[in-house]
């Protein structure tokens, strides 16, 4: 809406990328409170108008207006600019198809409070009538958490990350983000294990802080570790599993157990599974999953654990 | 609109039609940006008069005309649109990652190009670093499945109930295939429970397309895999610290603090054999501390006997 001096909000802060984008140098407070049109002559008025123009700026481009020294002012003064290639995004050259996918991608997947619109204008709007992709199923929404964004910066500009985890400070380079099992992961270089780590977004605690560039180079395939499955997901010594399941349960278990190999195929319709186990509560978890439709064959300390668990199962309720 | 975002579709679309050879039909850009044309016209009207009255700047940076219902753009700056903030990189990235973990998606298509070459610009390896997984469903079932939800076509179901523990043969009107917490679901009237059920897509063993027609409902089925019910009985579990995922995983009614990290929840009992399985997952660090009627309090000692039994250890 058009303020005191008749010119609206948008008309400023056009005005004010106009005179800051490839400025031949940065500009003080003062010269583009005279330059850009709408800003109040009042001192006090004119810096808050600032203040929250600057938080626009970083809203439409995701880069802060951060003030620089003016070379060659006497005493030093500070002032503001902005370099093309930070205020512009170059052209990726989606050709029409790529755009359609894209816009598709967007109406039939949303992610909790985030905006793809401003994003989809940038890159060029809406493709023409006649595309003729399918109609997709509609995925509907993804929760979106509140530290998603934060990662994702950094995991583009390449910088570490310090939050608390379970109780403990982790600094760490992010990877990769990954939906998994309706959550979302973030992986990368743990600097105080000096390994890969993953972390669940929804534990961590408190804020999310960037800091310096990351020394630790980007690996690939860091992140098939948040898909392993629950026996695998651990650092328990590795050790083959011998799994008897009953034909009621076979194609279950077939579509559970990713990974696993099938090398016995009984008479009667049940099969034994052969899996890889690097942890026993993931793998006892499993198993259990069945009741009384699967037993565990070997090896005998495996077997062991889901006996030794189910009476003390047994205990717990008899000890009350 | 605030001015904000205003001012970012103006600078998209200044920046688009200036790519146009002969300008753009004034229609044909309200259409893509989604604007209707008499504020289209009158944003470019007023970004055309910015630096109109600066000294400082010869040039203003946008002018345009409107002939024969073309619009026409000169940019003098602006010619390339602002750089994609960090929330909108990641809404187009994860949602193409999305889109991308539909079964039937073409790994190597148009999206995955174009995701590429977004990542490019975002300075992101984007395979490799945003990634969704809905679980593993059979594509052929996922499609056929999909079809008879736009065709309006009855399903025959050879389906595993998880929670029942039982297999089951259901004629279904599919109405929508959705994805929930990380998995697909099929939502629809069964005609064998005589009411609205969502099933698993993973757990579908058997499916055949019927020539039977359906009128779907007038209004779309909720997107939840979880159907609540008054009528469910209730049990109140005991948690010890390290048993806390149980209130991660499942719907509650109610949870409360106890000493050491403990936690007492009261949670909805689906089906018995669901049950079965929490408590003995659970063992020793939950127990059942009351439950509705029909519901023995020793149960977690019964299952785990009966489980014993055919280990031999009983």
């Amino acid at each position: 809406m058009a303020g005191a001096s008749g010119v609206s909000k948008m008309e400023r802060l056009l005005g004010l990328l106009t005179v800051l984008i490839d400025a031949p140098r940065p500009l003080t407070a003062a010269e583009i409170q005279a330059r850009v049109p709408g800003y109040p002559t009042d001192l006090t008025a004119f810096r808050g108008a600032f203040e929250r123009d600057k938080v626009a700026v970083r809203t439409m481009i995701g880069v802060p207006l951060a003030p620089q020294a003016v070379p060659g002012t006497d005493p030093p003064a500070v002032g503001y600019r902005l370099h093309p290639r930070d205020a512009h995004l170059a052209d990726p050259g989606l050709e029409p198809e790529e755009r359609a996918a894209l816009h598709l991608a967007a109406s039939a997947v949303r992610i909790g409070g985030l905006e793809a619109t401003g994003g989809l204008w940038k890159l060029g709007g809406a493709p023409g009538p006649g595309g003729s992709e399918a109609p997709v199923a509609d995925v509907g929404e993804l929760p979106a958490d509140r530290n998603l964004v934060r990662f994702f910066t950094a995991i583009a500009d390449q910088r570490d990350v310090t939050f608390a985890y379970r109780g403990e400070q982790r600094r760490v380079a992010p990877h990769r983000l990954d939906y998994v099992r309706g959550r979302w992961y973030v992986t990368g270089h743990d600097h105080g294990r000096d390994d890969t780590r993953h972390f669940r977004l929804d534990r961590i605690d408190g804020d999310v802080e960037t800091g310096d560039r990351s020394e630790h180079r980007r690996r690939s395939g860091g992140g098939a570790g948040v898909r392993l499955a629950p026996w695998e997901l651990g650092g328990d010594a590795s050790v083959t599993a011998r799994l008897l399941v009953d034909a009621d349960q076979r194609p279950n278990a077939l579509a559970t157990a990713r990974g696993a190999r099938v090398v016995e195929e009984r008479d009667d319709g049940s099969v034994v599974l052969e899996m890889r186990v690097t942890s026993r509560a993931g793998f006892r978890s499993f198993v259990l999953g069945f009741l009384d439709h699967a037993e565990v064959l070997g090896p005998p300390e495996l077997r062991d654990d889901v006996v030794a668990w189910l009476a003390a199962t047994i205990d717990r309720v008899e000890g009350r | 609109m605030d001015a904000v975002e205003r001012l970012q579709r103006l600078l998209s679309i200044v920046s688009w039609v200036a790519t146009q050879p002969d300008g753009a039909p004034i229609d044909e850009v309200a259409r893509r940006f989604g604007v209707a044309e008499r504020e289209l016209l009158d944003d470019l009207g007023l970004a055309s008069m910015v630096g109109a009255d600066s000294p400082d700047h010869d040039d203003m940076p946008i002018e345009f005309f409107v002939e024969d219902g073309r619009i026409h753009v000169f940019l003098y700056s602006f010619r390339q649109p602002l750089r994609l903030s960090p929330e909108q990189g990641l809404a187009l990235v994860a949602a193409g990652a999305g889109l991308l973990a539909v079964p039937g998606t073409d790994p190597d298509g148009p999206l995955a190009r174009g995701l590429a070459k977004l990542a490019g610009v975002l300075g992101i390896p984007v395979s490799e670093s945003v990634e969704v997984d809905f679980g593993q469903v059979h594509p052929p079932t996922f499609h056929r499945l999909q079809e008879a939800v736009d065709q309006h076509r009855q399903v025959e179901l050879d389906y595993y109930a998880f929670g029942r523990d039982e297999r089951t043969q259901r004629v279904v009107d599919p109405w929508l295939v959705f994805q929930d917490g990380g998995e697909w679901y099929l939502a629809g009237h069964c005609h064998r429970a005589k009411g609205e059920r969502v099933f698993r897509v993973d757990r579908i063993e058997g499916l055949a397309v019927l020539d039977t027609s359906f009128t779907p409902p007038a209004e779309p089925p909720t997107r939840s895999s979880y159907r609540a019910g008054d009528h469910e009985p209730r049990v109140t579990l005991d948690l010890d610290a390290d048993a806390r995922w149980v209130a991660e995983s499942y719907p509650l009614d109610d949870a409360a603090e106890l000493d050491g990290g403990r936690l007492r929840v009261v949670l909805p009992v689906s089906a018995r054999p669901w049950l079965e399985r929490l408590l003995v997952r659970l063992g020793p660090t939950g127990a059942l501390r009351s439950a509705d009627e029909g519901i023995p309090a020793d149960l977690a000692a019964e299952v785990a006997t009966r489980i014993l039994r055919r280990y031999g250890a009983v």
